[in-house]
């Protein structure tokens, strides 16, 4: 019984170097992808950034003990909204204030400091939303032993606005680069079904149905594209923890590194995964479809 | 006449009017007596009415002094309570000025302050403006800035409270300084006021103890003047009364001697005839000499009964002559008198002694110490010597040897 060669992979054995280039080219780009994809998603685009920038400080009043403040500090701490609160007593509070402003220091002399403490909130990036700050500045104004709330009611909405268009933009640009990848795939594969037209007409008037070929060839350029997808999202995000581990200022923007071990994320990457075998399959079908227009 | 002698004229007079009632005087011309007595009751009169106009004038100036002294006395009330009162001004003064200078100090202290506060804010407002000028558009770090700005609010507001604090000190340390300033000018116009008010009644004080020094000299005077005059009326009614008692004895003996003998010649043969006859009581000079003496004091012819030997202070007085003591003690005018009856009604009587070495009832010799005279200053002492025989008095220079 004479063994009847795969179909699946009829390109790997018709076409085998120029092949193996764009798989390692393929590679290496959904390492990028992957890297890109990760950072995007632990750092939610520029919401981490954003979280590590802004914080609502709540002014306590000048008579507030410290013990008291710094139960305050926990409950805060214990809202869903809430990343970290901190507390700094009037002295801390006194001494940034001067790092600041150094030219006070001398002006003070032996006055007593007339600032009081306050609690400094942190919000988790997921929830910086102007309704999640709202429920936070209420929950905080409404505390007696709160004086005032610092919330940048102001500029906070410019600045939301501002990340949200940020990370649009970095959605935008990944997006693009996957669309890039799809076009690039379309164009390798139009090119192959050109350069192997010959070798498909010789299989066609063998008795092999063109459709059967043209499924089967992108049914392998799905499978290799998830393979190649699901390494390269896992070599992007194996050199994301590097990075984060190796450059704990990182965490500050993108996350921290066990962050990549959820299943949120890597559902998603699964997800891109699929997506990019999709993008294969599908970038595989166009190419085909074009090569045979052209040839006709 | 000198003042002593007129002491003892007066005394004399005093004497014979008290030995008057023990040994009546020899009997005189009736009609002399009587113009005598006459005249001595209208000088009695006239004296009893300048005695009246004395004593009013003297309960006059009693009630003057009396004022007087209350208003004097009034007015050193017055002054000790304007002494306190001007102490009390004293020292609210000192206080007042001490807090003045307190307060003027603390304004000064608080200009300072308040100068170096504006200074420090300005400064602060400058680097504020600085720190806010560099600070702007950061949206790197938009928490943090809108954090700093609220604290640099908070900063300048403290350190304009501070200014408000210190200015509203120094507003409120400048009204206290005018207030006390315009209390230290009060007060020293009422310390002044006070002073005046102080000098005005010590010149009222002084003024009134010169009136109440001229008023004492009066009072004295009167006084003085009323006690001479009460004096000589009593001395006059005590004369009066004798002359009285005289022209009553004399009438009583021209009765009697118109009844029988006169024995007034026989007296001094009676005392001669003494057994170991009669000896000088103590050796001196007689000063005052018996019979009718005009006493130029009071202007009056008196009587002595007796007669007065100096002799120095001390001296011993003997018996005249033998006898019995009949009497020793103090007869008013005479001092301590001793009289020695010699029997016959013949008695020798020894006045102003100063003490007795016999008692009463004790029988004497001639030359027996009876008593001493009384020392004195001048070293010269008097005795009074008289000798009755039969109840009339007799010269005793005429039977005893006597240096006149």
């Amino acid at each position: 019984m004479s063994e009847r060669p795969s179909l699946l992979w009829i390109d790997w054995r018709l076409s085998r170097d120029p092949l193996v280039r764009e798989t390692i080219g393929r590679f290496l780009y959904f390492c990028l992808l992957g890297f890109a994809l990760l950072t995007l998603l632990l750092s939610g685009g520029v919401s981490r950034i954003l979280a590590d920038r802004y914080a609502i400080t709540a002014v306590l009043r000048a008579e507030v003990p410290s013990a008291e403040a710094e139960g305050l500090a926990r409950k805060a701490a214990a809202l869903p909204q809430v990343r970290s609160a901190t507390y700094r007593d009037p002295e801390a509070a006194w001494k940034e204030f001067l790092r600041v402003y150094p030219g006070l220091e001398p002006l003070r002399g032996a006055g007593e400091n007339p600032l009081p403490g306050y609690i400094e909130i942190r919000i988790r990036p997921d929830r910086l939303t102007g309704e999640d700050v709202d429920l936070v500045a209420s929950a905080l104004r409404a505390v007696s032993q709160v004086e005032r709330v610092l919330a940048g009611e102001e500029w906070l909405p410019r600045l939301l606005r501002a990340g949200r268009l940020a990370s649009w933009a970095c959605w935008g640009i990944f997006c693009a680069f996957l669309a890039g990848f799809f076009l690039v795939g379309r164009l390798q594969e139009r090119a192959r079904a050109v350069a192997l037209a010959s070798d498909f007409a010789f299989l066609a008037e063998r008795g092999v149905p063109a459709g059967r070929l043209a499924f089967l060839r992108a049914a392998g350029a799905a499978i290799s594209g998830f393979l190649l997808a699901a390494a390269g999202t896992a070599a992007g995000g194996g050199a994301l923890f590097l990075s984060l581990r190796e450059f704990p200022f990182l965490e500050r923007v993108i996350g921290p590194p066990a962050d990549l071990l959820l299943p949120g994320t890597v559902a998603t990457a699964v997800l891109f995964s699929i997506g990019a075998a999709l993008l294969c399959a599908a970038a595989s079908l166009l190419g085909w479809s074009a090569a045979r227009a052209g040839r006709k | 006449m000198t003042p002593g002698t007129r002491r003892i004229l007066s005394a004399f007079l005093v004497a014979m009017v008290s030995l008057g009632v023990l040994f009546p005087p020899a009997a005189r011309g009736a009609r002399d007596v009587a113009a005598e007595l006459r005249r001595e009751k209208g000088r009695l009169l006239q004296m009893k009415e300048r005695e009246e106009k004395t004593a009013r004038e003297l309960t006059e100036a009693l009630r003057k002094e009396k004022r007087s002294k209350g208003r004097v006395g009034e007015l050193q009330e017055r002054l000790k309570r304007q002494k306190r009162l001007l102490s009390r001004i004293d020292r609210k003064v000192s206080a007042l000025n001490d807090s003045l200078e307190r307060a003027e100090k603390a304004v000064r202290e608080l200009e300072a302050a308040h100068g170096q506060a504006r200074t420090d804010l300005l400064r602060a407002e400058v680097v504020a403006f600085a720190g806010q000028r560099a600070g702007e558009g950061d949206l790197w770090r938009p928490s943090d800035r809108e954090r700093e700005r609220h604290f640099m609010r908070v900063y300048l507001a403290a350190d304009a409270e501070g200014v408000a604090r210190i200015t509203r000190a120094r507003e409120r340390k400048e009204e206290e300084l005018t207030g006390l300033e315009r209390q230290v000018a009060v007060t020293e116009k009422k310390r002044t006021r006070e002073k005046k008010v102080g000098d005005s009644l010590l010149s009222r004080q002084e003024a009134e103890r010169r009136r109440l020094a001229g008023i004492e000299q009066e009072k004295k005077r009167k006084e003085e003047e009323l006690k001479s005059l009460r004096a000589k009326i009593a001395r006059m009614e005590s004369v009066v009364s004798r002359v009285e008692r005289q022209v009553k004895e004399r009438e009583r003996r021209a009765r009697k001697s118109a009844a029988g003998k006169s024995t007034v010649g026989e007296a001094p043969r009676r005392f001669a005839s003494l057994s170991g006859g009669l000896s000088a009581p103590l050796p001196g000079k007689v000063v005052t000499r018996f019979g009718r003496q005009h006493d130029t004091t009071f202007d009056v012819t008196i009587e002595n009964r007796g007669v007065e030997i100096e002799a120095p202070s001390g001296a011993s007085v003997k018996s005249v002559g033998q006898g019995e003591v009949a009497f020793a003690g103090a007869v008013s005018g005479f001092g301590n008198v001793l009289i020695v009856q010699h029997g016959g009604g013949l008695f020798s009587v020894y006045g102003r002694l100063d003490s007795f070495l016999v008692q009463q009832g004790e029988a004497v010799k001639k030359g027996t110490v009876v008593g001493r005279l009384p020392g004195s200053p001048s070293g010269k002492s008097v005795l009074y010597l008289e000798l009755r025989a039969g109840g009339t008095a007799i010269d005793p220079t005429s039977v005893i040897p006597l240096d006149r």
